[in-house]
């Protein structure tokens, strides 16, 4: 399903060059719940926009869904993002003069597959929880319930991988766990989540766990003590 | 695509803007409407120029007799039967034309004034050529005797509201029957007789049949004017050759004037009026449509702007560009139609306030005002296409970011240019906060540079268009100035024919009891040719060492006692010629005592006058001879007598023989005044409009400002600086964008002031040079718009500070 092999980034800035990831492979396979780990400044959330085409690496290649992002052009990177991955971020990023329906719907209508938009945004907003806040704008939710309406969106959309960056890190514990757990459904459900994180607690939830150190992988595998369930976590 | 997602979305930028979206509006309206209705106006009158003189038969060659000759009516006749092309000739209508005095009594205070009598044939319902167009009264044909019947000009009798018949005197004391009023195509528009200035109210225009007129100057069987009218197909140079030679063959020594429509004084003044008033009007609707472009991209960019990270979202989750591009797309399109809307509405209303006006002002026999579709359709394709492409560019840039770099950079922090990131370096005098304002500015270089432009628009606009009312009335006030000197009692005694200066008649007239001083000269139509270019000019031979009245010369002296000329500046520049060069005067010559026909002459030029009319032209009294009118005068400077008014002397020189009009110099300048009037009331009206959009850019160029910043100020509140202290920031922010912008402004609108005066406006009214001049209240409203209202632009938005919902601004990002 998604699969790097020696994926760089490198940004040259004056006479610096800063390596936000150096020469990482790995393989995701479909339907795995990954978290990764990392301190701030690692390269996370360059990883993650590598693989959800926002950004392309310096060398490497960098297959996802058949498609191999590291010589793509930029109508086909839209046409990726449309079809295959859907972005859920720290900060919401909803629009904010769409209400919380609306904004599921745009998640409909970008990927085409929006015949009965409002019913089935307002089923999708449902299933996360949300049945009674459809005609609130994002600033009449709280930051847990914009993060639902974002995943809502994301869910929308129907494409089968989910990357989300840093998705608790507005949240307090209680709700980032809610949130958690709506992925770890989705996981289930099919799709490959990949939640990013320098949260350790967090990443025992997860089918596996991948550490990001200077932007090399440093630890690869099930996460330590073996995967957790959500009320077992502790922050 | 969910179109009704789409159109509710826009829908709601839309209201979140409104005021800025209809403030745009409404300028692209101003815009459209002008140009829309004015430029309507002018297609009425073209139509209706070509219906009426096509109905009245308006002559295709006039030859004119120079004043004072006379010819046998019949041998003229005879004479065009000879002509070798005689056959093209369709129709050949011989007139007499000749200056009188019109006295009509229907009225408490009897009417008196100049005129001509033209004698037409009238035989088979004639004239047939410059035919009368009846507005009340009878035709010729429909009396039993038509002898010592007479039809006044139209704009005349309405002017005084005569009755449609009655008795009408002319000089000597004839009395005829005034059998109607009509209008004819020499006169559809009242103008210009020999000094220049004459209108409706001053000047009447009595037709009688041709034998009446013949008796009533004693010229019996005589004409001194022939009208024709010429096949299709003819050769109308061909023509004048022939008829020309004719006059030579068969009239040798008189002189003659071969005329075409083009000519004809009115004919001329209208068609040419038409031209220049289209291209003056359309640079006035392309001022405004400028204006609201530059608007529109502002506002557009700004959406744009702050829409930055949305746009980048919209990127992330894969959505076409196009539909990116669509939504702030959408904001210029509803500008466009909102403006069109309001534009050609406006239009519509100019159209119809002109209409009325055409109608009073120049009545016509045909008046054509037709919905004028065609200029309606290039106005709205103006106003919808300038927002739209307004809006295009800034879309477009948008778009091309790099997602990636439209998410990271939040709202406000664009990605910092290498100017950005010198001007923050600089180091700023004073505490962090008074540092801020110009730390703002500094750090957005791009977003204050809008601003500015915003606002220098603005002021541009506006200085141009209300700098060139003040230079009209600052060009009427030299003129005037010019005229009254020392003397604004001065009046002129125009007198019907030449007479010695010493002959009884001139004596009479300085020998009234309520005539002070008395001057003579002379009044002379010529040309004045030099490098292939020709002006006509009203030359006056004067008394140059008078101390009573003469020429102010501003470069140069005075041709005393020597032959040389005093043109002005606008003259000297058409004609190429300066101080020093010589000139071409084509100018009257008598022969004997009844033929005066045209010569050439060289002149030096000996200086530049300082009156802005161009016409005016004068040379020293001791150089009559050249035209032969050595000794004679046919125009006298008078001033009341101590303890005489103007009016007794106007009614008192009026009884004596000999004399053609009595006017005061103020007269003149009324006269120049109300030419300018029609221009100066348009002009005002576009002031009115031109401060209303200035003040309208300038708020929006502000208040879109305070709108992005709102993230930014209630950041500034959330750390509980007061609201005080944050408009205080931004009002300083604002005086020093805005009085940079008004500097800007008023600099560019100089220019381009400069440039329409010179360029635009010296083509509109080639024969006056314009002082191009500022007022100090225009400078003054352009430092209030530009300079305070936009500091005090952010006190507006007091409220929606004070009311600012904080948690709601920080909660979500934009
Ligand atoms: N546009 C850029 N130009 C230069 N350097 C960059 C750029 N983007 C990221 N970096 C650098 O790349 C490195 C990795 O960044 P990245 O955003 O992937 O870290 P992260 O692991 O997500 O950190 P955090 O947990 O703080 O979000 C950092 O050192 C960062 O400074
Ligand atoms: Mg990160």
């Amino acid at each position: 399903m998604i699969e790097l092999q020696n994926v760089s980034k490198r940004y040259i800035v004056g006479p610096v060059t800063i390596t936000a990831l150096d020469h990482v492979s790995l393989h995701i396979a479909e339907g795995e719940f990954v978290v990764v780990l990392g301190p701030s400044g690692s390269g996370k959330t360059t990883l993650l926009n590598i693989i959800g085409a926002l950004d392309v690496p310096t060398e490497g290649s960098v297959r996802v869904n058949g498609v191999e992002l590291s010589t793509t052009t930029q109508a086909e990177r839209f046409k990726f993002r449309r079809e295959t991955v859907s972005f859920i971020f720290q900060t919401f990023n909803l629009f904010p003069s769409l209400t919380a329906l609306e904004n599921v719907e745009l998640g409909l209508d970008i990927s085409r597959n929006g015949r009965n938009g409002r019913q089935t945004a307002a089923s999708i907003l449902a299933s996360v929880g949300l049945g009674d806040r459809l005609s609130h704008l994002p600033h009449e939710l709280s930051g847990g319930e914009q993060q639902r309406v974002a995943i809502a969106r994301a869910l929308a959309t129907g494409n089968p991988i989910l990357l989300a960056d840093e998705p608790t890190g507005e949240l307090d514990f209680r709700t980032g766990v809610q949130i958690l757990e709506l992925l770890q459904q989705q996981a289930e459900a099919g799709k490959t989540v990949l939640v990013v994180t320098h949260n350790r607690e967090i990443s025992r939830i997860a089918d596996r766990v991948i550490e990001l150190s200077s932007g090399h992988i440093v630890s690869d595998g099930a996460p330590r003590g073996g995967k957790a369930p959500v009320h077992a976590l502790s922050w | 695509m969910n179109t009704r997602l789409y159109l509710r979305w826009t829908w709601r930028d839309l209201r979140a803007r409104w005021l800025q979206v209809v403030a745009i509006a409404v300028i692209i309206a101003l815009g459209t409407g002008v140009y829309a209705g004015l430029r309507s106006v002018n297609g009425w009158q073209r139509r209706s120029y070509d219906a009426s003189y096509a109905l009245l038969n308006m002559y295709d060659l006039r030859v004119r007799l120079t004043e004072g000759s006379y010819v046998d009516a019949n041998e003229l006749r005879a004479a065009l039967d000879e002509l070798p092309h005689a056959e093209w000739i369709t129709a050949a209508e011989p007139r007499l034309i000749v200056p009188t005095l019109v006295e009509a009594n229907d009225r408490e205070t009897p009417i008196l004034v100049p005129g001509r009598i033209i004698g037409v044939d009238i035989t088979g319902g004639g004239p047939a050529i410059n035919r009368l167009h009846l507005m009340s009264g009878e035709p010729f044909s429909a009396q039993t005797d038509p002898a010592r019947t007479a039809i006044v000009e139209y704009n005349f009798a309405a002017y005084y509201d005569l009755p449609a018949q009655g008795t009408i005197r002319l000089s000597g004391g004839h009395e005829l029957r005034r059998i109607g009023a009509a209008l004819m195509p020499e006169y559809f528009l009242v103008i210009a007789n020999e000094i220049g200035f004459m209108d409706a109210a001053q000047f009447a225009v009595v037709v009688t049949p041709l034998e009446t007129a013949q008796a009533l100057a004693e010229q019996p069987g005589r004409v001194n004017d022939l009208l024709l009218t010429l096949a299709d197909g003819a050769d109308a140079g061909q023509m004048r050759a022939e008829i020309e030679q004719m006059i030579d063959a068969h009239f040798a020594g008189t002189g003659i004037t071969i005329m075409a429509p083009a000519d004809d004084p009115a004919h001329h003044a209208l068609y040419s009026d038409l031209e220049s008033d289209d291209r003056f009007f359309r640079l006035i609707a392309y001022l405004f449509l400028a204006g609201a472009a530059f608007g529109a991209f502002n506002l557009a960019t700004r959406i744009v702007e702050a829409q930055r990270r949305q746009i980048g979202i919209g990127m992330a989750l894969g959505m076409p560009r196009v539909q990116i591009a669509l939504r702030p797309l959408l904001v210029g399109v509803q500008i466009a139609l909102l403006g069109v809307v309001f534009g050609l509405l406006l239009g519509q209303m100019v159209g119809a306030a002109m209409r009325g006006l055409m109608q009073d002002l120049l009545p016509l026999p045909v008046m054509e005002t037709p919905f004028m579709a065609r200029v309606f359709l290039q106005a709205a394709a103006l106003g919808v296409l300038l927002p739209i492409a307004a809006t295009v560019y800034p879309v477009w840039r948008a778009v091309r970011v790099p997602p990636i770099d439209a998410i990271k950079s939040g709202t406000l922090i664009q990605k910092s240019s290498r100017l950005a990131a010198l001007l923050v370096n600089i180091p700023l005098p004073g505490r962090s906060f008074t540092q801020m304002p110009l730390r703002n500015l500094l750090r957005t270089p791009r977003r204050t540079l809008l601003t500015l432009l915003g606002i220098a628009t603005a002021i541009t606009t506006l200085i141009t268009l209300i700098g060139t009312l003040d230079s009209f009335l600052a060009t009427i006030d030299t003129a005037e100035a010019e005229f009254y000197q020392n003397h604004p009692e001065r009046m002129i005694v125009t007198l019907n024919s030449f007479y010695g200066v010493t002959s009884p008649r001139v004596i009479a007239v300085a020998e009234r009891p309520e005539v002070g001083r008395v001057q003579s000269g002379l009044v002379l139509e010529g040309e004045l040719r030099h490098s292939g270019e020709t002006i006509d000019v009203a030359l006056e031979l004067i008394d140059l060492e008078s101390d009573f009245w003469r020429p102010t010369v501003v470069k140069g002296t005075y041709p005393t006692g020597q032959a040389g000329i005093l043109i002005n500046q606008k003259a000297a520049d058409l004609l190429g010629v300066d101080v020093g060069d010589t000139l071409t005067l084509w100018h009257p010559q008598r022969e004997g005592l009844f033929s005066i026909h045209m010569a050439e002459s060289e002149v030096p030029v000996s200086g530049i006058h300082a009156s802005p009319l161009g016409y005016l032209a004068y040379m020293d009294q001791s150089q009559a001879a050249l035209m032969g009118l050595a000794g004679v005068t046919n125009v006298l400077y008078v001033e009341p007598a101590p303890g005489a008014t103007q009016d007794e002397v106007q009614y008192a020189l009026f009884h004596l023989p000999g004399i053609a009009s009595v006017q005061p110099v103020s007269h003149f300048t009324e006269v120049f005044s109300d030419a300018m009037e029609l221009l100066t009331g348009f002009m005002a009206i576009v002031a009115v409009a031109v401060t209303a959009m200035a003040f309208l850019i300038a708020f929006n160029s502000t208040s879109i400002n305070v709108d992005e910043r709102a993230r930014e100020i209630a950041t500034l509140f959330a750390f509980g600086l007061p609201i005080r202290t944050v408009l205080r920031m931004t009002v300083i922010e604002n005086l020093v964008v805005g009085t940079l912008g008004t500097l800007v402004g008023i600099g560019l609108g100089w220019g381009l002031l400069g440039w329409m005066m010179r360029v635009e406006l010296g083509d509109y009214m080639p024969e006056v040079s314009f002082t191009v001049t500022l007022a100090p209240l225009t400078l003054l409203i352009a430092v209030a718009l530009g300079a305070l209202v936009v500091a005090l632009t952010p006190l507006l938005s007091l409220r929606k500070l004070a009311r600012m919902n904080l948690s709601a601004t920080l909660r979500v990002v934009e």
